[in-house]
């Protein structure tokens, strides 16, 4: 069974006058310990499918399902809980809060699931280790490269122990050396702690030479989808 | 997330902006510095009044009884119709009143003027006449030195501490009192200074001086002072009786309300009486003469309790005796309180109420700097209560620091300005005086302004808040 499904999924956004179907009905299943990469050029709806995964928005129609169970009836309470716990999410542009050093960011997700203070301090600088960062505990992000400051947002995305964790474009703001580092670190998740990857992309060669699958979208339809 | 993190969160954003928390927080000072100063005056004057002046002699416990004139007896008995006349206050009547179920004492109020010798200075002072059970009346309660009189003495005197400074007073013009207004309370001294001068009078003696008796009428105090007649230049003038002083009474702070608050010696009640019969008052006796007896013109009844007031007065209006009381004014003057503070609140709360939109304002603008926090919160698992309540506690904390400065602050004004008035109405005085405190600060005062700028701050951030946690993470993460 996969661990998330997206079932004749359709998204609209409605602009002014306008309605802009972003994905026009997209069924597509991501088995557990798959790392998969979605590929697409800019519109094709791909960055919507990571959010709608990511329970970051819901579809206009259709269904996502995540473990066999739908997230249509989540309340919204429902839903921080399953994006605190469930996915890990990594961004483009990192993402962390400028004001807070490395490991007040990986800390801040803890806090968000109730650890005590001592606790995620703690948890925070051995989750950064994990990510080569253990020199950088105290630094903001300021104080850190690009490649660095990625590392510390997958420290943050793996804090609650997720099953999936879902990337979008991670290494856009990153040369090919940080990018590849970047990759191999999200690789070894999936080997080492049986994660299942989800990583949107426009960069093909990046997708094909990490991924197991690749998920072509365009237009907001699966134009191809290929082990 | 716990309470402690998100005070925490809120605490790290409010430092993040350090000038903008702090001149937000200044609204919400001067709000509140505004309500205390101005509601700690109106309690202020509350206390000085009921509480210091009126409730030391348990003033609405007490109810005048109003004997009729010569005038009313006059019109009663020329068959004039109108207003009922009153009871005649004589002996009987007071028999009958102290009958009445509730009622703990009835005093007739009796006084006279007279000259008094002391230390050889003669002053005309006003006398009155003391019962000797006085064990409810607050009129005879502190004694700074000696004793109250006791049944069956006809030669003692208690004198009040005002009387010694009456005799030692230089008389300037008509001037009767000291200067100082009703605050003048003489010049400081301590408790211990004015008992030790108190003790000095007790058992001196001073001396009433009266005309002498006309037409063969027995001398009341015709008995010669022996070794005061071959000595003294005014040798057969003056009828003079000497009283020994056994108590001294103690002065009231401030304002005295209370019935013969200017009298300064007490005698026996019955020498008074004796005295102002001999001594006579030309317009009285012609009333007498008129109108036939007129018996006492006031006599103070105090009740057992607050809760007897009603009763009593019934049975009086009954009896169809002519009375007066405060206890229903007390209703009255405590909702002029009321609205008095209420008033004045109104006008802090107003600066209050600017403050808040000053909250409102700041949340607003700090959101709107902060939404990309706020998606990146969201979007890590952050849920829309959290996000609320970081914003709510955030405004809290502003309400709640503003609020104990703003105390803080109130109370600053109130000291400063004490001060101030203490040197005005001194330097009005040309004495010192004793301090008054035109202020006060109850606890419910202290607490309810720190509340209140708690609740104004929540109200205020209600809405950033609700903004703040229905920003949508997508959205705010879009753009770099």
């Amino acid at each position: 069974m996969p661990i998330l499904e997206a079932v004749n999924v359709v998204r609209e956004y409605r602009m002014k006058a306008e309605t802009v179907r972003a994905l026009d009905g997209v069924t597509v299943g991501i088995e557990t310990g798959e790392f998969v990469a979605i590929l697409g050029t800019s519109g094709s709806g791909k960055s919507t499918l990571l959010n709608l995964f990511g329970g970051l928005d819901r579809p206009t129609t259709g269904e996502i399902r995540y473990d066999g169970q739908s997230l249509a009836p989540f309340s919204s309470r429902q839903m921080a809980r399953y994006r605190l716990e469930s996915v890990g999410m990594i961004f483009q542009s990192f993402n962390l809060i400028p004001t807070m050093t490395a490991r007040e960011n990986v800390a801040l997700a803890l806090a968000f699931a109730g650890e005590t203070r001592r606790v995620r301090m703690e948890k925070a600088a051995g989750l950064l280790d994990r990510v080569g960062l253990s020199h950088r505990l105290d630094h903001l992000p300021s104080e850190l490269s690009g490649g660095e400051q990625q590392r510390v947002s997958i420290a943050r995305a793996i804090a609650n122990h997720p099953r999936v964790l879902l990337a979008d474009e991670p290494t856009g703001n990153l040369d090919s050396r940080r990018a590849g580092e970047i990759l191999q670190l999200l690789a070894g998740m999936r080997e080492q702690d049986g994660r299942t990857i989800v990583l949107v992309t426009h960069d093909q060669q990046l997708a094909e030479r990490h991924a197991d699958r690749t998920v072509r979208l365009r237009d907001g339809l699966v134009e191809e989808d290929a082990k | 997330m716990s309470l402690l993190d998100i005070i925490d969160l809120a605490l790290r954003n409010l430092r993040q902006a350090k000038l903008r928390t702090f001149l937000t927080m200044l609204g919400v000072i001067i709000g509140v510095a505004a309500i205390v100063t101005m509601v700690s005056f109106g309690i202020g004057l509350q206390k000085n009044l009921l509480r210091d002046a009126f409730a030391r002699i348990d003033i609405f416990t007490s109810l005048t009884i109003i004997g009729p004139g010569a005038e009313a007896l006059l019109a009663m008995r020329e068959g004039e119709s109108g207003e009922p006349v009153p009871r005649l206050l004589d002996d009987n009547a007071i028999a009958e009143l102290r009958a009445i179920p509730g009622v703990r004492y009835v005093q007739p109020q009796l006084s006279v003027e007279s000259f008094v010798r002391f230390e050889g200075r003669t002053r005309r002072i006003g006398i009155g006449g003391a019962p000797t059970e006085v064990d409810f009346n607050p009129r005879f309660r502190d004694f700074i030195a000696g004793r109250h009189l006791r049944a069956g003495e006809s030669d003692t005197v208690i004198v009040t501490e005002r009387f010694l400074a009456r005799l030692r007073q230089k008389v300037t013009g008509n001037r009767s009192r000291p200067a100082g207004g009703p605050f003048a309370a003489g010049p400081v001294r301590t408790d211990d200074e004015r008992r030790r001068e108190a003790e000095t009078l007790i058992g001196q003696e001073l001396t009433l001086l009266t005309l002498p008796q006309k037409g063969g009428e027995t001398a009341l105090f015709g008995i010669p002072l022996p070794g005061e007649t071959g000595q003294d230049e005014e040798p057969d003038r003056f009828e003079k009786r000497n009283f020994r002083i056994v108590g001294v009474l103690k002065a009231a702070d401030g304002i005295d309300f209370q019935p013969g608050g200017n009298l300064l010696a007490w005698l026996p009640f019955d020498e008074v009486r004796r005295l102002r019969d001999a001594q006579g008052d030309s317009l009285r006796q012609l009333g007498e003469m008129l109108a036939g007896e007129t018996g006492y013109q006031n006599a103070e009844l105090r009740v057992v309790d607050l809760a007897q007031v009603e009763p009593v007065r019934n049975e009086l209006k009954r009896r169809s005796f002519n009375f007066f009381s405060l206890s229903n004014q007390l209703e009255d003057i405590q909702r002029v309180f009321l609205i008095v503070n209420a008033s004045l609140a109104l006008i802090g709360g107003l600066a209050l109420l600017v403050a808040s939109f000053g909250i409102s304002n700041t949340m607003i603008m700090s959101i709107r700097e902060r939404t990309r926090e706020i998606g990146i919160m969201k979007a890590i698992g952050g849920a829309d209560g959290e996000i609320m309540k970081i914003f709510f506690v955030e405004a809290g904390l502003i309400g709640f620091a503003g609020g104990l400065l703003g105390l803080f602050g109130g109370w600053a004004v109130d000291r400063i300005a004490n001060l101030l008035a203490n040197q005005w109405v001194a330097r009005q005085a040309g004495q010192a005086i004793r301090q008054i405190e035109f202020f006060s600060i109850p606890w419910y005062l202290a607490a309810g302004a720190i509340l209140f700028a708690l609740v104004v701050s929540l109200i205020a951030a209600i809405y950033p808040a609700r903004y703040a946690a229905k920003i949508d993470p997508i959205r705010a993460l879009r753009y770099d």
